[in-house]
């Protein structure tokens, strides 16, 4: 699905990225963490074709990158959604008329958009806040419109750039138990984030960047390793609890 | 294929003309500024044009043939000067015929005439052109190109007043086409300015539309179609100005006007291509700024 070789990318000469290769899999759900400047977003942006890189070879869903002609960039795209962490819905726009305008841009029929909406929005809870704007919406509200709208064209991957970043732990939870559930459903999800909290206890493969390099590749760090007969439960950070495996 | 077609792109363009309502105003009211000018150079430029057809028209040129030439060869110069382009007219004038129109110029001075004794003057096609045909070298040549022609004694023409109408056409021509091309400048410049202006107002939705796989021709076809639309406003505003202040011409001046060569208002074509011109226009200036934009 996403397949990056050696891939550099300099800003001023000064490498974001350092020689980071790795494979995500079809269906694969992969955390990307690291501290701040550590060159995820520029990671996430090199997949999303917003970037390019330097050097190396990118290949999304078979295609390689370098070879891809500007043209060609929406269609990919298209398979591609992507959450933000500021949300970036249009605040003049209703919160269907956010999802609607995904819809419209890849040319869906005017009879359908409707109907898609809807559905996308009642997958996340928010069809009933369809007619409002997003600025009557709470920040995990509008997140979980943001995520709705990375899904309505269902794009066989999902990126986010710390979609939980401007989120109270109650809608980060819930944020991310939407990305498990998509992911379940066989959306290949990549997560940039530096919630190391949430990151341990969803126990999925840990990509770990520091000064543009992976430092650690795995599903868990290894001080985390440990040998349990049945899921552990514990309370969160809120004082709700919280099964392992979930977030 | 699936897209949306151009009843789309109306709709937002429309909404994109509301949104940015006083920018998009003042844009039509300037563009309507440079197309009233463009449109006050057209009517001169026309009724000029129309003056100097007029005087094209009554431009001659005669061809004098010499003498003893048979019906057979007369004929044959006449249809030579007939399939001459630019030729509109060809009338043989007999020497008799032209003897007495020398006669009839020099009335009152009978003794003149007299004192010729035989008619000096020969026979000659005199020839009128077509309004467009007038230009001093086109002449030249085609004085140059029967002189030298069997039967053809000599060939005369108003050398000077062919000289003097075709400097009238090329400084029409060449001014009309430096003006548009100043005001066209001016125009697209104008249209560049008002939709940069509602691109950077739209620039968070254009930045989305982008991160959510819009294709360059969704997102730009709205603005391009807001150029053209703001720049046909504004010709047309401009074109209704023109026409008010004609018809509240006082008929005085009309009447006085219309003694000289008549003043006419622009052709219908003219205002349709004036709107049109004036859209095509703001195509290019809404592609100026898009490209820019979106680069």
């Amino acid at each position: 699905m996403i397949q990056l070789y050696r891939v550099t990318k300099y800003y001023e000469g000064v490498p974001a990225l350092n020689d980071v290769s790795f494979i995500v899999n079809k269906g694969e759900f992969v955390f990307v963490t690291g501290p701040s400047g550590a060159g995820k977003t520029t990671l996430l942006k090199i997949i999303f074709c917003v970037e390019q890189a330097d050097e190396g070879q990118i290949i999304i869903q078979g295609i390689n990158t370098f070879r891809l002609k500007s043209s060609s960039i929406p269609y990919l795209r298209r398979n591609m959604g992507f959450v933000f962490q500021d949300y970036k819905l249009l605040p003049q726009k209703s919160i269907f008329e956010n999802i609607a305008l995904a819809l419209k841009v890849v040319g869906t029929p005017y009879g359908d958009i409707e109907r898609r909406a809807y559905q996308v929005l009642k997958k996340v809870g928010m069809h009933d806040k369809r007619h409002l704007v997003p600025p009557k919406l709470s920040g995990g509200e509008q997140q979980k419109v943001a995520v709705a709208r990375a899904l309505v064209n269902e794009p066989q991957m999902l990126l986010a750039d710390e979609p939980t970043g401007n989120l109270d732990p109650e809608s980060a939870r819930e944020v991310f138990r939407l990305f498990r559930d998509i992911n379940m459903k066989g959306t290949t999800v990549l997560v940039a984030t530096h919630d190391w909290e949430t990151v341990n206890k969803m126990r999925r493969r840990i990509i770990t960047m520091e000064r543009g390099r992976i430092t650690d590749d795995g599903t868990q760090r290894a001080s985390d390793v440990h040998l349990r007969v049945s899921p552990r439960t514990e309370e969160g950070t809120d004082g709700s609890r919280m099964n392992e495996g979930e977030p | 294929m699936r897209g949306y077609g151009p009843f789309y792109f109306l709709a937002e363009a429309l909404r994109g003309l509301r949104a940015n309502g006083v920018v998009n105003l003042l844009a039509v009211g300037t563009i309507s500024m440079a197309m009233l000018i463009v449109g006050f150079f057209l009517i001169v430029f026309f009724n000029v044009q129309s003056a100097v057809n007029k005087m094209g028209e009554r431009l001659e040129m005669s061809v004098y043939m010499k003498e003893g030439l048979t019906q057979h060869e007369k004929d044959f110069l006449f249809y030579r000067l007939k399939m001459e382009p630019g030729v509109k007219k060809v009338v043989f004038l007999s020497k008799t015929e032209a003897f007495a129109m020398f006669a009839k110029e020099l009335k009152g001075q009978e003794a003149l005439i007299q004192g010729l004794g035989e008619n000096p003057l020969p026979d000659s096609f005199e020839l009128n052109f077509e309004h467009r045909f007038p230009e001093s070298s086109s002449l030249e040549l085609l004085a140059k190109k029967f002189s030298g022609f069997p039967g053809v004694e000599d060939v005369s023409y108003g050398k000077q007043g062919a000289e003097v109408l075709s400097g009238l056409y090329k400084l029409l021509s060449y001014g009309g086409i430096s003006l548009a091309v100043l005001l066209g400048v001016s125009v697209v410049f104008i249209i560049s300015n008002s939709v940069r202006l509602a691109l950077y107002s739209r620039g968070q939705e254009i930045e989305l539309m982008q991160w959510i796989g819009a294709t360059r021709g969704f997102i730009q076809g709205p603005f391009l179609i807001e150029g053209t639309l703001l720049a046909m406003l504004g010709s047309a505003l401009a074109v209704g100005i023109l026409m008010a202040i004609y018809y509240s011409l006082p008929s005085e001046i009309m009447f006085l006007m219309s003694r000289v060569n008549g003043l006419d208002f622009l052709p219908p074509s003219v205002v349709a291509y004036m709107v049109v011109g004036g859209g095509l226009l703001g195509l290019v200036g809404g592609l100026v700024s898009v490209r820019r934009f979106l680069e």
